[in-house]
């Protein structure tokens, strides 16, 4: 296993930018409260590669929800560039953004946020209609993720009726629909057991392994270090050096 | 797509039910005073639609049904012999008092016309039958108009002006909202209540240099004896009485306009209206130049406005409550369209479940209403409709609030626990 602690960018320099899935350049982020700018990011370069798992660790207040947002194209950084799949997003416009997420990344949440008023199948099914898949083919296609998480069984059951482990795997049966080249999962397992926490961290990594899917975890669970491909660790908006 | 808008809606019955209700208000209100302003204008008109004349012949002075002088019964026979006419009869109208044995007066509008005639009759006889009212001084009173008049039955004798009159029947569906209560009554029976002591001439002249002669029609006052009495029967009309309108059948495939301009060229100071005409010319004297008409219009304009706050508010709070399902949408890449569909396909099933049940409300409040007070509230199909078009246009409308404040939602709040 490999750790790297805050990858220095030279995208598209150093690497084939083929191979690198996420690249963020001198990302700054400053808040404003009043008349005062609070900077939250300074100045962060990262990078992580194809298929791999990445893992962006710190404590609370570090600021690395909000890189991830950036990362996702849900915040516009003050400066700094980000480029997914050899796309620079943050050139893009809020409609082009959005077609972007909804083409390329698949979210999974801290508190899972999946609708309460659908079914497992139909959160799935939603989302799948966001992608263009329409009818029985969403559902068909719902129905073979949840049988990918280990939820064939659950289809019917609303998120009120299941565990917090088995709405993680919808979570994440979720995330996966269209076959995203990324993830980004926000505390996957902190609303979870370690039990459960470990199975979905386990989920995750066959899952990455298996469709080749890059995938980015913030998280300060250091349970879930062993699936790491790449570990950063962020403080006070930098990265910190590890050894 | 799956259907997040109904789910979202019925996964809360309890609440649902809450915010159906709020919308079912707002329907309501709409629809009863729209159904009250339209009660109020059609009754303005009921006694014209509850006759089957072609044309409505009356003085040049008519400013609404109720509003208009006296002509001669001579225009009416004149009105029989213009070519094109199948049949005329008069109708005579008026105000009088009306003296229960017990109880206090009442001021009533008298209607005359010919029980044996075609053109007029009353809507619905509940109580005794039309041939009675050949029968000196008898009339007929609306069911609704019972208590106002202190007489509950028929066979009761009461007096109107001088006159004694006897209730021989009842009718239904006759009752104005803005009128005083109608009594019904043989022409012959009408003229003695309303006549008494009043006739009318022509008086022509030829003006200097003209070959047309011009004629207008005079009324004067006859001073009756103090200590006269009724006679047993009324008198037959001559040329000299006066009534209120001239009720016209046309010929079959006689030209209506063509026939309006013969009457008015034959007769003398007189306007000839078609149905719609008189109906058009009175409800816009009761909408437009009456208080009344303005009050029931901006009640039912405040029903709209209303409507708009309530559903606003409903669909805005329901949309707040849901916020971060929404922003976990647009993280995942749903189009403004798509979250837009959304919203509205909420507000229209709120519009469809709110505006469904509070029409069957507002035609059982109708049914009994109109049972007990004469048909004040008026809800047409045509009506019914409309205000379906608004309840839709009403939701989609305070849908906007709710859209603005899901495109103020920051997709990053996903990502807050």
């Amino acid at each position: 296993m490999l750790f790297q602690s805050s990858p220095q960018s030279n995208f598209p320099h150093a690497q084939s930018a083929s191979q690198i899935s996420i690249c963020a350049e001198h990302i700054t982020m400053f808040f404003r409260s009043g008349r005062q700018e609070i900077p939250i990011l300074k100045e962060l370069n990262w990078e992580t590669n194809r298929g791999s798992i990445a893992l962006l660790m710190g404590p609370s207040g570090s600021g690395k929800t909000t890189f991830l947002s950036i990362l996702a194209g849900l915040l516009t950084p003050t400066e700094g560039n980000v480029y997914l799949l050899g796309q620079e997003i943050t050139k893009l416009s809020r409609k082009k953004r959005t077609a972007f997420r909804r083409q390329h990344i698949g979210f999974i949440f801290q508190n899972f946020n999946l609708f309460p008023a659908l079914t497992a199948a139909e959160n799935v099914e939603i989302i799948l209609n966001i992608k263009g898949l329409q009818g029985k083919q969403a559902r068909y296609e719902a129905q073979l993720l949840l049988e990918q998480v280990g939820l064939e069984l659950y289809g019917n059951q609303k998120p009120r009726d299941l565990s917090g482990g088995q709405k993680q795997r919808v979570a994440i049966a979720r995330a996966l629909a269209g076959s995203p080249p990324l993830i980004m999962a926000d505390e996957p397992t902190a609303a979870l057991d370690s039990q459960s926490g470990h199975q979905i961290t386990e989920l995750l990594r066959r899952l990455a392994k298996e469709k080749g899917t890059t995938v980015l975890i913030v998280t300060h669970d250091p349970r879930i270090q062993d699936i790491a491909d790449y570990i950063t660790y962020l403080e006070d908006g930098r990265f910190k050096p590890t050894n | 797509m799956v259907s997040l808008a109904r789910k979202n809606l019925l996964e809360d019955i309890p609440r649902f039910l809450v915010a159906q209700a709020g919308i079912l208000f707002a329907v309501s209100l709409i629809t009863l005073q729209t159904g009250i302003f339209m009660g109020f204008s059609q009754s303005t008109v009921k006694l014209i639609n509850n006759s089957s004349a072609d044309l409505w012949v009356t003085s040049q002075s008519l400013v609404q049904l109720e509003l208009t002088l006296p002509i001669p019964v001579s225009e009416l026979i004149k009105a029989r012999n213009v070519s094109g006419v199948a049949r005329a009869e008069g109708l005579l109208f008026s105000g009088a008092q009306w003296y229960p044995p017990q109880g206090e007066m009442a001021r009533i509008r008298v209607l005359g016309f010919d029980p044996s005639g075609q053109l007029y009759r009353p809507p619905e006889i509940v109580e005794g039958n039309l041939k009675e009212l050949h029968q000196p001084y008898t009339v007929m009173i609306n069911t609704t108009d019972e208590d106002s008049l202190n007489v509950s039955e028929t066979g009761v004798e009461v007096q109107m002006n001088s006159l004694p009159a006897k209730v021989v029947g009842m009718t239904e569906g006759n009752s104005s909202m803005i009128s005083n209560p109608f009594i019904m009554t043989s022409l012959k029976n009408a003229n003695a209540y309303l006549n008494a002591g009043r006739r009318s001439q022509i008086e022509c002249q030829l003006p200097q240099g003209s070959s047309q002669l011009q004629c207008i029609n005079k009324f004067e006052e006859i001073e009756e004896p103090a200590n006269a009495q009724p006679s047993s029967e009324p008198r037959d009309l001559v040329a000299s009485d006066i009534i209120t309108f001239i009720l016209v059948k046309a010929e079959p495939e006689m030209e209506l306009s063509s026939l309006k301009q013969k009457l008015e060229k034959n007769l003398t100071q007189v306007t000839a209206y078609t149905q719609q005409e008189l109906i058009e010319k009175t409800k816009t004297y009761w909408q437009q130049r009456t208080g009344i008409g303005f009050i029931l219009g901006l009640g039912a304009l405040v029903g709209v406005i209303v409507g708009v706050v309530v559903v606003s508010q409903i669909l805005y709070s329901s949309v707040a409550d849901h916020l971060k399902e929404f922003g976990t949408l647009k993280a995942m890449g749903a189009s403004a369209g798509m979250i837009y569909r959304i919203i509205i396909e909420q507000a229209l099933w709120m519009a469809v479940l709110g505006y469904l049940p509070a029409m069957i409300l507002c035609f059982g409040v109708a049914y009994v209403i109109n049972n007990n007070q004469g048909q004040l509230l008026v809800i047409s199909a045509e009506s019914a409709i409309a205000i379906f078009a608004v309840t839709i246009i009403m939701c989609i409308g305070s849908a906007i609030f709710a859209i603005q404040k899901v495109n103020r939602v920051d997709p990053a709040i996903v990502f807050k626990a």
